[in-house]
């Protein structure tokens, strides 16, 4: 599973109109934020909390939006309709998809900060 | 720099001065990013990241446009606009809120808690730019309209204050209170109506054994009957009378209003009552053009119209004009009155009418002309329901103690 699957640097970067600085600071930000807004969404699945499931997994689904990254963003969407429908039982298998797309992602954003390509 | 972002500046370039737009959403990647796109399109941007913190700012810098995530913690988008819409002073704000492309059934739930357009988060950038667009003109169209309105106020406020002064000026033309010649006293009530109207009266002594006295009604509302009625009160004054006639004739005199007075280029007419009476012979005098608020209500308590058919005023420049003729007793009371008193309409459309007038000036008769008089315009007000009328309601009281 190369960096490249995880999520499409030509999409994302004209969803910024091209401004490279400008996704260099998403990716930034998302690196700090998202493993917060996981463990957040892991506790609420954990606890059974289903609104509080779709809140959190409705926020890092905004975010991956950003990215460009379908699997990650399909998985989150998904644990969010759990959520909002009330029906738990599944949800901490979908978490378990969300977290795992979720790493790749952020490796993936890892490595192209390191990079350094700001164009 | 693409081309695409030269066409979203170009695009900006159309507002005339910045418009500013607030974003309130609590994810902070997705907000920079809109924010960057908002900024790019040349707009003047404040963010919240939280609904309480984004109503705070909305009421303090009043942005144009406010674009509202839904989920949010402290306070989601749906609860912010129906905060906006409940607040007086900001409720008028345009409102966009973010919705989820697969939850259609937010568009009602949105719009009935007081959104005024959607844009889903995963929208393109050409619909971001289209709806915020829209968003923005129709701000500025409702800008324009409070505005106008804010104008029409002050307009309307000055106008108040016109009419209020013409109404001054009407009410200064009444005659001061007290006895008018020996041995008789009169009394008075004038109550405008809500529009300003043309109703006047006055009473005088025409010579050292003679009054006249007389009621005149200029039809229509507003400033225009009041100057009207100014100019026609003038006109019948005594001294100004006295060019034309040495007796006090009240036929002479309403001949003599007639030709001054003619229909105005816009129909615009009067009515008129006069009366004259002379206290050598005990007789009152009186002729009428279109006017029938007039009465004696007699010690002996029977109450008698002074009234006869006649075109009002102006309609004919030589019309002549009969006069009648009654005795005067001690104690009688002569009651000239606007027909707003007699037609007073009850809620349910209903007149007063001139059977329950005359009852109840009946049951004041003892009473002092001075009690009797307000009792009479109690009781019209009672009917109406309201010490307002649609019409002036202007009653004159003279009271003979010969």
């Amino acid at each position: 599973m190369s960096a490249a699957d995880a999520f499409n640097l030509a999409e994302a970067l004209a969803h910024v109109d091209e401004d490279a600085e400008l996704f260099l600071t998403l990716a930034e930000v998302f690196v700090e934020q998202a493993p917060v807004d996981m463990a957040a969404t892991q506790a609420a699945v954990d606890a059974g909390d289903a609104e509080a499931v779709s809140r959190a997994a409705h926020r890092l689904k905004g975010a991956i939006m950003q990215f460009s990254a379908p699997r990650a963003y399909e998985a989150a969407k998904e644990l969010e309709a759990l959520g909002r429908a009330g029906t738990l039982d599944r949800a901490a298998s979908v978490c378990g998809n969300v977290d795992r797309e979720l790493q790749q992602l952020l490796a993936a954003l890892r490595a192209y900060i390191e990079s350094g390509s700001a164009a | 720099m693409s081309t695409a972002n030269t066409d979203t500046a170009s695009k900006a370039a159309a507002f005339s001065t910045t418009a500013t737009v607030l974003l309130v959403d609590d994810e902070p990647v997705s907000r920079l990013s809109m924010v960057a796109r908002l900024k790019r399109m040349g707009l003047r941007v404040l963010e919240a990241s939280n609904g309480k913190e984004g109503l705070a700012i909305l009421r303090r810098e009043r942005p144009d446009l406010t674009i509202l995530d839904w989920v949010m913690p402290e306070m989601d988008g749906p609860t912010v606009c129906e905060q906006v819409r409940q607040d007086p002073d900001i409720h008028s704000s345009q409102l966009i809120l973010m919705t989820s492309h697969d939850q259609p059934e937010q568009i009602a739930e949105g719009l009935a808690r007081g959104a005024d357009d959607f844009l889903s988060k995963s929208a393109s950038k050409q619909e971001i730019l289209a709806r915020v667009q829209s968003g923005l003109r129709a701000a500025s169209l409702v800008r324009n309209i409070e505005s106008t309105r804010d104008q029409l106020r002050i307009k309307q406020a000055e106008l108040e204050g016109e009419l209020q002064s013409a109404a001054s000026y009407v009410r200064s033309l009444l005659p001061a209170a007290g006895p008018v010649a020996p041995g008789i006293h009169m009394s008075w009530t004038y109550r405008p109506s809500l529009a300003l109207g043309g109703d006047l009266f006055n009473c005088s002594s025409w010579d050292e054994h003679s009054i006249t006295f007389y009621i005149l009604d200029a039809s229509g509302h507003g400033v225009s009957p009041a100057l009207r009625a100014a100019s026609l009160s003038t006109f019948l004054r005594a001294d100004n009378l006295r060019h034309y006639m040495d007796d006090s004739d009240p036929a002479r005199m309403m001949a003599e209003a007639n030709r001054q007075y003619p229909l105005t280029e816009d129909g615009s007419y009067f009515t008129l009552w006069i009366g004259s009476f002379d206290r050598r012979t005990g007789q009152l005098r009186y002729t009428t053009a279109g006017h029938g608020g007039a009465l004696i209500h007699r010690q002996n308590e029977t109450v008698e119209w002074l009234t006869h058919s006649q075109l009002p005023l102006g309609f004919e420049s030589d019309t002549q004009y009969k006069s009648s003729a009654i005795q005067v007793t001690d104690g009688d009371r002569v009651i000239l009155m606007s027909d707003g008193i007699y037609e007073a309409p009850a809620s349910t459309g209903e007149l007063w009418g001139t059977t329950r007038l005359e009852a109840t000036l009946m049951a004041h008769r003892s009473a002092p002309l001075g009690e009797a008089l307000p009792a009479l315009m109690a009781e019209a007000e009672r009917w109406n329901g309201s010490s307002v009328f649609p019409d002036d309601a202007a009653l004159l009281g003279l009271e003979f103690r010969l």
